[in-house]
């Protein structure tokens, strides 16, 4: 059966080449079309940068075929779109930051080949999986210390590193589906074989609700002390999801989404922040909140209106009326200059990729890897839902980044390295089956 | 010459978008052509014999699952596995499936709770026959040709 091997299909990643070029094209043309645009504020270093975007990818490209990569051929090439058209909308935005998020580009990529390489085996990542969770949860209170915490934007998320700051909660997102996932394989048949019903509803033994209720309980501290509503909805909502998939029981589903609506509804009882977030997604253009609060919100609103069916093009739009576009606005901003068609485009891309990341998940060999892929790919998903159904108010807005789009190093290279993890798993069940190319 | 400029502008604005819609085509019929081979993989008749799933715990198979074996096969929790039996009462290496002198044979790999065929626990080393049940923990295996 050895015979499959021979086959040369699995040496080359052609489909990866042929969709990078894609992406390179993408890349250029939008550069030009912005770079034409302002030809006034024209700096040499805006024709440097995608260039070196580029050779980057290719690299990385390079780097896979040299180590006889096999797995997965479309996950990067979708990473590499998203992350050049948050290039091109970092030099339309903020082009002072545009350095800076090509250092972070590079760091990425380089976390990026290093997940690739350095977990020999991706399974014994479950077996610290308690290492993983007191990990997770110190990096998610470290910006409540007092010296080294850091309250950006209204929002305790940040700590000081050197100069910069970064997001802990990003790290955190990948720590804890590693954890999830290794402890759902572990307790999955004691959470979905309850002994005891009461009426429709499954009953564990009390010790096994204990994580459930924790997990609540951090959320909810996260959302009050953080003053982050965002991390609280995706910390909380990938753990639901990760229990749905492994036990099957839409009832911890149902009853994790009530408690989360009940903290919801305490939580605009009792706290200033949360009721300012909720009646600035509800009555925006109220007299008291039009200049104040709901400003941001409604520019964004006014640029979707702008941008029409295929927007206004690349680099003639009006972004800079919003306050802070480039990092919670980028959505607004690229479809007022891309139109409809383009953010369709770029939501597409993101369904593209969770489905790639489920099809992983459903191919892979143990409950560990599978729960890890989908996991992972929530993560991207429920993020980008949650960042888009926001800017579009269908929900109230939060600061969560749109993954490999908006401005942020930290939130680039943790999606960068999922990125890896996800085609880690992808090449574990191609070699489990015998090795076929995908 | 400031009108083309403009038209020209226009042009590469139009042509980022068209380039949008022609990569995300690309992506999905790479997309379809991966499951496309995927799927003639999985349909290739593979393997000497196979080993159909007649018991089965949630998470592992599904009943009637057909596993290709090789020559020779390892079975257990572990992923380095040739047959990933994901079931807590399974050990990591289980058990060893192999075809020899023109014979299946299957061995148990020294597992906590033993490799039982037709019902009696394997010792050392036995024969397999065909429609022979294997079990190990709680799935139940029958060879078939």
């Amino acid at each position: 059966m050895r015979a499959q091997a021979a086959v040369p299909l699995g040496r080359g990643r052609f489909t990866e080449l042929a969709l990078l070029i894609w992406v390179a094209t993408i890349a250029i043309t939008g550069f030009v079309a912005v770079l034409a645009t302002e030809t006034a504020s024209f700096r040499p270093t805006a024709v440097v940068v995608p260039l070196v975007f580029l050779a980057l990818m290719l690299s990385l490209h390079v780097f896979l075929v040299g180590i006889r990569f096999r797995g997965d051929q479309i996950l990067l090439p979708i990473a590499a779109g998203l992350t050049a058209i948050g290039l091109v909308l970092v030099q339309r935005l903020a082009s002072d930051l545009l350095l800076q998020q090509l250092s972070w580009s590079i760091i990425a990529a380089g976390a990026f080949a290093a997940t690739i390489v350095v977990p020999r085996d991706l399974t014994a990542l479950a077996r610290y999986k308690w290492t993983w969770a007191l990990l997770g949860v110190l990096l998610l209170i470290a910006p409540l210390l007092p010296v080294i915490g850091r309250e950006i934007n209204g929002a305790r998320i940040w700590i000081k590193v050197g100069p910069g700051s970064i997001e802990p909660w990003e790290a955190v997102k990948i720590l804890l589906v590693i954890f999830f996932a290794a402890y759902l394989e572990e307790y999955r048949e004691v959470l979905s074989h309850a002994q005891r019903r009461i009426g429709p509803f499954p009953v564990p033994p009390v010790p096994y609700l204990v994580p459930i209720v924790a997990m609540w309980v951090i959320a909810m501290l996260v959302m009050v002390f953080e003053k982050d509503m965002g991390a609280t909805v995706l910390f909380f909502g990938i753990f639901l999801a990760m229990l749905f998939l492994a036990t099957g029981e839409a009832f911890y589903a149902i009853i994790g989404l009530v408690l989360l609506v009940l903290g919801g509804i305490v939580a605009y009882q009792l706290f200033g922040h949360v009721q300012a977030r909720v009646d600035t997604w509800l009555r925006p253009f109220d007299e008291d909140l039009r200049f104040g609060t709901g400003y941001q919100l409604i520019q964004g609103l006014y640029a979707l209106a702008n941008g029409g069916l295929i927007g206004v093009g690349l680099g003639n739009g009006m972004p800079d009326r919003i306050p802070i576009v480039w990092s919670d606005f980028v959505f607004d901003a690229f479809a007022e200059e891309a139109g409809l068609a383009g953010a369709i485009a770029l939501l597409a891309l993101y369904l593209v990729f969770l489905y790639r990341g489920m099809l992983i998940a459903l191919r892979a060999p143990t409950m560990f890897l599978q729960l890890l892929a989908a996991g992972l790919s929530f993560i991207v998903a429920l993020q980008t839902l949650v960042i888009v159904g926001g800017n579009l108010r269908l929900i109230p807005l939060t600061g969560i980044t749109l993954p490999f789009v908006a401005y942020g190093g930290s939130s680039l290279v943790t999606n960068w390295m999922l990125v890896g993890i996800l085609m880690r798993v992808s090449q574990i069940s191609d070699r489990m089956r015998g090795g076929g190319p995908s | 010459m400031e009108i083309t400029f403009a038209v020209l502008l226009w042009g590469v604005r139009i042509l980022f978008l068209v380039l949008l819609y022609l990569f995300l085509i690309r992506v999905f019929s790479s997309l379809q052509r991966s499951l496309a081979t995927e799927n003639a993989i999985a349909a290739r008749p593979t393997g000497l014999a196979h080993l159909v799933v007649q018991r089965t715990v949630r998470g592992a198979f599904r009943v009637g699952d057909r596993l290709p074996l090789r020559a020779v096969n390892g079975l257990g929790r572990d992923a380095g596995n040739d047959i990933v039996i994901n079931d807590e009462a399974a050990s990591a290496r289980h058990a060893l499936v192999e075809f020899a002198d023109g014979e299946w044979w299957v061995e148990d790999a020294g597992s906590t709770n033993g490799t039982v065929v037709n019902g009696e626990v394997v010792r050392s080393r036995e024969r397999l026959q065909y429609g022979d049940e294997l079990a190990i923990g709680r799935v139940a295996l029958r060879l078939e040709q």
